[in-house]
């Protein structure tokens, strides 16, 4: 648009500055010494990048829509928003990492580059409205994942779960690549303004091309929020991946992907026709099956965090029904089921984490009795579980109570009935490890050393809003009441 | 709508104040928890009579002196709305009068009693939310947060296979409640999504009579699939067959004081979610259902009374008997006359009385036995002889027993005959087959009472001490009211009288 290149960046301050972030942490990384194993200073210098990385996204937030880069990003406040969701849980993921033993202590700095740069690559997708930076965006998220993935270099199941979403990320990138190729055939565009200008005077013949080359796009976005049927390497890679990894795998790209998924939907089928018929179908039976399979797969772990792996899974199922609607009410019920879902999960994972690190697992036994030896933790916990199934007065409830809204105004009551029947099974694995914690007698009297008065003050700093965001939510309603996705 | 009085807030928040309390005393100081929450609930239970004194029985709506309504969520109309009518003041009252007699009741709890007594607050004060709400979302709030409290006191504090009761409990109720928050946001958008949109008041009165709504090509009547999904939310809570089979484990390994409020209150929440939410939501499509209601009520008079009969375990004998008789309050509900109803209300309210003393007792006998057994597993006898052991226990009991069953001059039997009143108009044979369910309880009942209390005295009821003082004190309000309701119950009905009148005027246009 009017914007040239160099005053484009000026308001890519964000992204330019995350990168910042990461070729600074490389550098304080190669000035430390092998042996030593404590690495504060690179962890505060994440922690002040991001934060600035964070202060810049919120001044952005109330600022007219903006397309840089001759029209192939997209400054809106949906995105912004979302970028502050992802960067939000990259610093909580961080700071799990510094404090957690399940990675080693000098790979933690790796950590917190890569997901530095995972952080850049969602930015990217969820302000994307170009195939190719969308592309690029969930290259630059992929690749580094994977590396991630396999962080505990001596782990088998590590190497395995790495390799695993290698292999898996690849053929669906190629995929997505294809579908992408038959768009640019048909339309004659990769800007996504344009498809959309496009897509509009196709002849019927044209549609029976767009159509399916639009579910191959979808395969690599439905890859990255780990949606059913494209969830296969989930289970995997977060039963392998390090506790800290698992956390930041279930929020960031899994918010990018929806973000994209949002734009790519309100952009091109919003339109009433053949096109917002297919996509909506389809969407309709990927939420339905993520959220069904994710919650049955979760009921029977013995794991805490594979248990809460699954029930990500089926979350984003429930995201995706907010995306069905294909209206501003949708997109708003997606922004704040995501904002309270980075909290529930950011502060579930944390007390996970510090039970595992303990006793080297998290089986459901781990926890027994939390009650009587941490009754804070066990509190927050049962507080959280209860949000993530959706009971009010709890955050989760409202997020959920959104969802329904803006399926019930659009008349989806099949729907809505199957994600309420979802909750219910919900409910039943969330209240295993509530009953568990504060029903069973305590299985030792050992210290858990994770749950030192700092780290017990962070985990409930992050359930306060859980609570608070049930009770007056109207205000953050309005955040993202404003977050409209910008459609030319 | 704003009233003049600051009533239902007191009322509603007293508990709250008292859970705050009951966190800030020190853990070692066990007997002032105890003293704190019975003078919490002592308090919350006069409030609720100064709100009886204070009630006009002439008004047939909301008692407007009394409301009061905030906005809470501006952008979704939701406020912040209470109030009290004729229906309600019945529950209010027997809650207020049941949380502060299981306070007493609950003074040999041991175990972790700073949490418990929060919870019992919590938990009071969700039923009184549930009560009170004029709002549909505030009152779906308060239906669920009630399971928190009663998850975790069935949970930590009940009987050997309390996390099993425990989470069937949870589920099944919360099962109900998601049909009930489709059918809520289903509500709010046919009401236009504007400023009354959640108003339960303003929903009132067959808006919604011959819209239809398109599911898979199929045409379904708006106010009947809805109205299906609010019934089962309720239903569940009831309990009606065949949603009851979480009842009897609830109430079997629930505390005494935890088995007592929920039969005596937590029950009556589904009926009243009846008459405040469904019947007067979807006046059509209730009289459509009526007949079916009906005999669903029927099968729990028998079937209730039947299950009650094959127990062998006294507190589960009792808990079938709440399943009879919450099917009279459906034979009354689904009479939809004014005797009928009035009937019904009456029978929540007596139910609660005479059902709380049950449980109370069995708590008592309890804490002497330590077991529940009639008949224990291999065939010997549980208990034998008890009346000649513990004559004020028999006497009470006996009066307890007698009220359950509706003999004439105590209160069960007013209510159950103004039910029969009421539904003989209407359903006829159903009448006459619920009657043999009376005569089944009254077996039951005496045949327990038999084997419990008459015989010889065996071995281990031979060192079992008599009702203490404490326990006398609370049960004496119990035993008051069921002989006084029995004979004069005016007290009560007169009270309900306007605002049933409404309710089913409403329905008999439709």
């Amino acid at each position: 648009m009017g914007i040239n290149y160099l005053a484009s960046l000026s308001h890519y301050v964000p992204e330019l500055l995350a990168c910042l972030t990461m070729f600074g942490l490389i550098l304080i990384e190669a000035t430390y010494k092998e042996e030593k194993k404590e690495r504060g200073l690179l962890f505060l210098a994440a922690g002040i990048g991001l934060t600035s990385v964070l202060v810049f996204l919120i001044f952005n937030l109330g600022k007219e829509p903006l397309s840089i880069f001759t029209n192939s990003v997209v400054i809106d406040s949906f995105s912004t928003l979302s970028k502050i969701i992802m960067c939000l849980g990259t610093l909580g993921a961080v700071y799990l990492t510094s404090q957690s033993r399940d990675i080693q202590g000098n790979l933690k700095p790796e950590f917190a580059i890569m997901a530095t740069g995972i952080l850049v690559g969602g930015m990217l997708l969820s302000s994307a409205n170009n195939m190719l930076v969308l592309f690029i965006g969930i290259e630059t998220l992929s690749i580094l994942s994977y590396v991630l993935a396999s962080l505990k270099k001596n782990d088998d199941r590590s190497a395995e779960a790495g390799l695993k979403y290698a292999l898996y990320g690849g053929i669906t990138s190629g995929i997505m690549l294809f579908g992408m190729s038959h768009i640019f055939g048909v339309v004659g565009s990769i800007n996504f303004t344009d498809i959309a200008v496009g897509l509009k005077s196709l002849s019927e013949g044209q549609v029976l091309i767009v159509l399916p080359s639009f579910l191959l796009f979808l395969v690599g976005i439905g890859y990255k929020i780990a949606c059913v049927p494209f969830h296969m390497w989930a289970p995997d890679v977060y039963e392998g991946s390090p506790i800290p990894v698992t956390t930041f795998f279930s929020i960031v790209p899994k918010v990018a992907g929806l973000a994209a998924l949002v734009r790519i939907s309100t952009t091109f089928f919003a339109e009433p026709g053949v096109l917002n018929v297919g996509w909506v179908g389809t969407l309709s039976i990927i939420a339905a099956l993520t959220m069904t399979v994710g919650n049955i797969s979760a009921i029977g772990q013995q794991s805490v965090k594979r248990m809460l792996a699954y029930s990500s899974i089926s979350h984003a199922g429930v995201m995706i029904l907010g995306i069905i609607v294909m209206n501003d009410l949708g997109t708003r019920s997606v922004l704040f089921y995501s904002i309270t879902y980075l909290f529930m999960t950011l502060a579930a994972f944390y007390i996970v984490s510090f039970v595992n690190d303990k006793y080297g697992n998290d089986h459901f036994e781990r926890f027994s009795g939390l009650i009587y030896r941490y009754p804070m933790m066990a509190i927050m916990m049962t507080i959280l579980m209860f949000s993530l199934a959706g009971i009010p007065p709890l955050s989760g409830f409202v997020a959920k109570f959104h969802i329904f809204n803006a399926l019930i105004i659009e008349k989806y009551y099949t729907l809505a009935v199957i994600a309420g029947i979802n909750s219910v099974i919900a409910l039943y694995y969330y209240l295993k490890i509530v009953r568990i914690m504060t029903l069973k007698p305590s299985e030792s009297e050992e210290e858990i050393q994770g749950f030192t008065y700092v780290n017990q003050g962070v985990v409930v700093a992050l359930t306060i809003p859980v609570v608070v965001l049930g009770l007056f939510w109207e205000k953050v309603l309005m955040v993202a009441e404003g977050a409209k996705v910008f459609v030319q | 709508m704003q009233g003049t009085s600051n009533l239902l807030n007191y009322i509603l928040w007293t508990p709250f104040i008292g859970l705050i309390g009951v966190l800030l005393i020190p853990k070692a100081k066990e007997n002032l928890v105890r003293y704190w929450t019975l003078i919490n609930t002592a308090i919350t239970f006069v409030l609720t009579l100064v709100l009886y004194s204070k009630f006009d029985t002439s008004i047939p709506g909301m008692q407007t002196a009394f409301n009061i309504k905030v906005p809470w969520i501006s952008s979704f109309n939701i406020f912040y709305s209470l109030g009290v009518d004729g229906i309600s003041l019945p529950m209010i009252v027997l809650t207020g009068l049941l949380f502060f007699l299981c306070v007493l009741s609950s003074w040999t709890v041991t175990k972790q009693i700073k949490a418990y007594f929060s919870l019992y607050l919590f938990l009071q004060m969700s039923v009184f939310g549930v009560f009170f709400s004029l709002d549909f979302f505030l009152f779906y709030v308060f239906w669920e947060v009630m399971l928190i409290p009663m998850f975790f006191l069935i949970g930590i504090w009940g009987g050997e296979n309390r996390e099993y009761a425990a989470i069937k409990f949870f589920l099944y109720t919360f099962f109900g409640s998601i049909l009930m928050l489709v059918g809520m946001v289903a509500l709010y958008y046919k009401m236009g999504a504007g400023v009354d949109s959640f108003n339960i008041l303003a929903m009132h009165g067959g808006k919604f009579a011959g819209q239809t709504l398109d599911i898979f090509g199929m045409t379904f009547s708006f106010s009947k699939l809805f109205f299906i999904f609010l019934f089962i939310g309720f239903a569940i809570k009831v309990p009606v067959f065949p949603f009851h089979t979480w009842l009897p484990h609830a109430h079997v390994q629930a505390p005494t004081a935890v088995s007592v409020i929920l039969a005596g209150v937590l029950l009556k929440m589904g009926t009243y979610g009846f008459l405040r939410i469904a019947f007067p939501i979807f006046p059509g499509a209730s009289v459509h259902f009526s007949e079916a209601i009906a005999w669903l009520g029927l099968v729990n008079v028998i079937y209730g009374a039947f299950c009650a009969m094959a127990q062998t375990d006294v507190k589960k004998l009792v808990a079938y008997s709440s399943v009879s008789h919450m099917g009279f309050v459906m034979l009354g509900l689904a009479a939809m006359t004014v005797t009928g109803v009035n009937g019904a209300v009456l029978q929540m309210f007596n139910h609660g009385t005479s059902t709380a003393m049950m449980f109370l007792l069995i708590g008592i006998l309890y804490e002497r036995s330590h077991h529940r057994w009639i008949v224990r597993p291999d065939g010997s006898k549980g208990f034998g002889g008890l009346y000649t052991q513990l004559p004020k226990y028999s006497i009470v009991f006996i009066i307890a027993m007698f009220a359950s069953m509706g003999l004439p001059g105590l209160s069960g039997f007013i209510s159950e005959a103004l039910i029969f009143i009421g539904i003989y108009e209407r359903f006829t044979t159903i009448t006459v087959l619920a009657l043999i369910g009376l005569l089944l309880g009254a077996a039951y009942l005496l045949w327990m009472f038999k084997r419990m209390f008459f015989g010889d005295v065996i071995e281990e009821c031979k060192n079992y001490t008599d009702m203490n003082t404490r326990e006398i004190i609370y049960m004496l309000p119990l035993c008051i009211a069921v002989i006084v309701f029995g004979i004069y119950p005016a007290p009560v009905l007169n009270i309900m009288r306007a605002s049933v009148g409404n309710l089913v005027e409403m329905l008999s246009k439709f």
